[in-house]
């Protein structure tokens, strides 16, 4: 079964291999790919939208229909992650985990038991045994404003340079990821609840999807940013380009919220509490 | 507003999925009337569209203001106008009979569900509706994704079942794009009717020869074709019962319409049917689907198992009537999109208003449910004469001009394949018949006393039966109207150059 298998591939791929010889050569500029439409959108871009990255105007505004609903699979990702695992429920334990922050020192407080005051010195943990280690959450004290300063960047400087929405919102993510690995669940949730970030990702798509809907009231067809002018108070083509800004932000929010309810309901089988 | 027919199909159903989603945090009990008004929306409005095509012949919308090739355009004929009808109707009315058996299953997450379940009508939608090959994908990675949350939600090995569903998706998916991505190279176009202009020119590329090749493999995946049919009866038979009235009818009939799609607009019938000559070897490929379907359901013990193998026969049923290659066949096959919907549709809301009552599906279950659930059993007699080919419902029609195809094409087999079908389809409905209707009530519902008044009546709520009935009525409707669907739509879906 395993020989079959081989040779299935093997002649599958051989034959792959062969329907390849036929491509154009790399970069050919006489290729199909770079006389048809290409020559439109390099020669047109600036004009139609005043936008000097090419790639970012194709993306968010000559196909942007197709990033909306790619910012919708990100999201469809988003909920089934939510619908699937996160538990609704939660277990009642018997007994909850108090550390004292200056020592270290774990309490396991009975039911009944008087609770230590709500001060500064005690936080609560959930599991017996939660890593706690001050030069990991220093330096990711330190690193995490740089790394949300440069998704920020990357987000904000879509048009000019590589970057984007995607790209940003994944950055920001990250250090948000970050965060909770470095401190624990329990610290990110409060800085961030998952309320606030189900807020978050419906916020991103309702960005985008409406800024598209807002072009339909203002008489022009979906997602033809060059209705936003009148709004906005420029002309139709530096609308256009601001209006990719605007969906850029909207990915960008969209793409962190998912990326950190993703890492919230994997890292503790939905439960919500220290997983790992 | 009419003009933005195409685009509030699709968008509508988006933002609602947003606004369902926010509103299972606030208040559940909305996220039901949000789901409904926007489906209802897009129900009205690809109506709407239909009848501007009957008038204008074809409609197309440019979203951001760019014509194609530059920029994305959605385009409604007479073939994806009526698949737009019955798709819509069909997620407006399952959502309206699951309303019930969704609170009963998912009590604490209606938000997320609700909010699935809407982004995948915009997917599925999408896919219909669209005019760029590349769009496709993309909607078609939605209903994909949002198809396998929901499987994975069900019972028993509902988990292992969708991810088996979301291995084999995603290669087909995948050899879909990768089939794009070749017509790309070829033409520099993604525009389905751009790339149609283009390609005669390069009909004897061996480009073109593998993007045909790669594209049809990944949607023969898709839509569960006989030897790559495997994740379709498991992820069927154990996902939650709202959902699966919704991605039975609705993914494996809209895949099919992608092939006719794709076929017939983009690779054009001179190519797919004259350059390829593999329509018959297709054609075979259809009888075999057809015949093991029909005797793999023969051995299943539950019901939504057997209908899951009866539907793997009616693709076969499908491709085998496109790849005739005449008239009479691609109308059968087009016919059967929205036929097979329908009953699909029918016999899977009267499998789930069964689960709603009674414990399980297997065969033990079924005893006595005449009596106790006439009404939904009554629908089920419907859609399943249905299935069977029994005039007047609709399922006689379409089987009849499958079978006026495959004599017209000579192609023999095929028609004896559909007869056994049909024959097979007697055995196994009837037996359920005979099951539900003579054999005495067993002490397997969950009432389990076998107190008399524990066995009279207890149907499904009114809620769930009034939908199913409008469905069982329209088998019966879209039988009697058959005429008129073939001559003003369905005959005009189909380009010129085929006899």
């Amino acid at each position: 079964m395993k020989w079959f298998g081989f040779i299935a591939v093997f002649l599958c791929g051989s034959l792959f291999i062969y329907g390849t010889v036929e491509f154009p050569g790399w970069g050919d500029p006489l290729s199909p790919t770079s006389t048809h439409v290409s020559p439109y959108y390099i020669e047109k871009t600036m004009e139609d939208t005043s936008v000097p990255n090419i790639v970012t105007a194709v993306l968010a505004d000559y196909r942007g229909y197709d990033t909306m609903f790619e910012t919708a699979v990100i999201f469809s990702a988003g909920i089934a992650c939510l619908f699937l695992l996160r538990q609704m429920k939660r277990k009642k334990t018997d007994f909850r985990l108090y550390r004292h922050t200056a020592t270290g020192i774990t309490f396991r407080i009975e039911k009944g038991g008087k609770l230590p005051p709500t001060a500064k010195e005690f936080e609560r943990i959930d599991g017996l045994w939660t890593p706690y280690d001050l030069i990991i959450k220093t330096t990711g004290r330190f690193i995490i404003p740089f790394i949300q300063i440069f998704a920020l960047y990357v987000i904000a400087h879509g048009h000019h340079s590589p970057g984007g929405g995607f790209q940003g919102g994944v950055i920001l993510g990250a250090s948000f990821v970050l965060f909770a690995i470095s401190h624990d669940l329990r610290s990110a949730l409060n800085r961030m609840s998952e309320k606030l970030t189900a807020f978050f990702y419906t916020l991103g798509v309702y960005i985008y999807a409406g800024t598209g809907a807002l072009c339909i009231l203002l008489g022009a067809n979906f997602l033809d940013y060059s209705a936003l002018a009148t709004i906005l108070f420029v002309d139709p083509v530096t609308a256009r380009s601001h209006g990719i800004l605007i969906v850029e932000i909207g990915v960008g929010i969209a793409v962190m919220a998912v990326m950190v309810i993703l890492y919230y309901n994997l890292v503790s089988a939905g439960k919500f509490d220290e997983g790992l | 507003m009419s003009q933005h027919f195409p685009a509030f199909i699709i968008v509508i159903p988006l933002i609602a999925a947003f606004f369902i989603f926010t509103a299972g945090w606030l208040k559940r009990t909305y996220c039901f009337y949000i789901a409904a008004v926007a489906l209802a929306i897009s129900l009205f409005s690809s109506f709407g569209l239909l009848l501007q095509v009957l008038q204008n012949k074809v409609v197309v919308y440019h979203f951001g203001g760019w014509s194609p090739p530059w920029g994305i355009a959605y385009r409604v004929d007479y073939l994806n106008g009526i698949v737009l009808v019955v798709s819509a109707a069909i997620a407006f009315l399952n959502l309206i009979a699951t309303k019930k058996s969704v609170e009963k299953e998912f009590i604490e997450r209606v938000g997320p569900f609700y909010a699935l379940y809407v982004l995948f009508v915009t997917g599925t939608m999408g896919i219909v509706v669209t005019g760029d090959a590349f769009n496709l994908y993309v909607l078609l990675e939605i209903a994909s994704l949002t198809g396998y949350a929901l499987i994975g939600m069900g019972t028993e090995h509902a988990a292992l079942a969708s991810l088996n569903y979301v291995f084999m998706g995603t290669i087909g998916a995948s050899f879909y794009l990768l089939g794009i991505g070749y017509l790309y190279i070829a033409t520099g176009s993604l525009n389905m009717f751009d790339i149609a202009s283009i390609l005669p020119n390069i009909f004897q590329s061996n480009v073109v020869l593998f993007a045909f090749v790669i594209c049809l493999t990944g949607l023969f995946i898709k839509m569960a074709l006989f030897p790559m049919h495997t994740w379709l009866p498991n992820a069927y038979t154990y996902s939650p019962s709202p959902a699966i009235s919704l991605i039975a009818p609705l993914t494996t009939k809209v895949m099919v319409y992608v092939m006719i799609r794709i076929l017939l607009s983009v690779f054009t019938p001179s190519f797919s049917f004259k350059s390829m000559a593999v329509n018959t070897s297709f054609v075979w490929l259809a009888v075999i689907a057809i015949v093991v379907g029909s005797i793999l359901a023969l051995s299943q013990q539950s019901l939504k198992r057997m209908l899951s193998y009866v539907m793997i026969a009616e693709i076969g049923y499908m491709v085998g009537g496109f790849w005739l290659a005449n008239r009479a066949g691609i109308t059968g096959a087009i016919l059967h999109i929205i036929n097979d919907a329908a009953m699909t549709l029918c016999v899977f809301l009267v499998a789930g208003n069964i689960l709603y009552r009674v414990p399980g599906d297997s065969f033990d279950n079924l005893k006595g449910l005449f009596r106790k659930m006439p009404f939904s059993m009554g629908a089920f007699v419907v859609g399943a004469l249905s299935i069977i080919g029994v005039p007047p419902t609709c399922g006689f029609f379409s089987k009849w001009y499958l079978i006026t195809g495959g004599i017209a094409a000579g192609h023999y087999g095929f028609v004896a394949a559909l007869l056994f079908s049909s024959l097979v389809n007697v055995v196994l409905f009837f037996r359920i018949f005979e099951i539900g209707y003579f054999e005495p009530f067993g002490d397997l519902h969950i009432s389990g006393s076998m107190d008399e008044e524990e066995k009279t009546f207890d149907d499904a709520p009114l809620g769930m039966l009034v939908p199913l009935m409008i469905v069982a009525a329209g088998l019966i409707a879209l039988g009697i109207y058959t005429d008129t669907l073939v001559t003003k739509v369905i005959q005009f879906a189909i380009p010129g150059g085929i006899s």
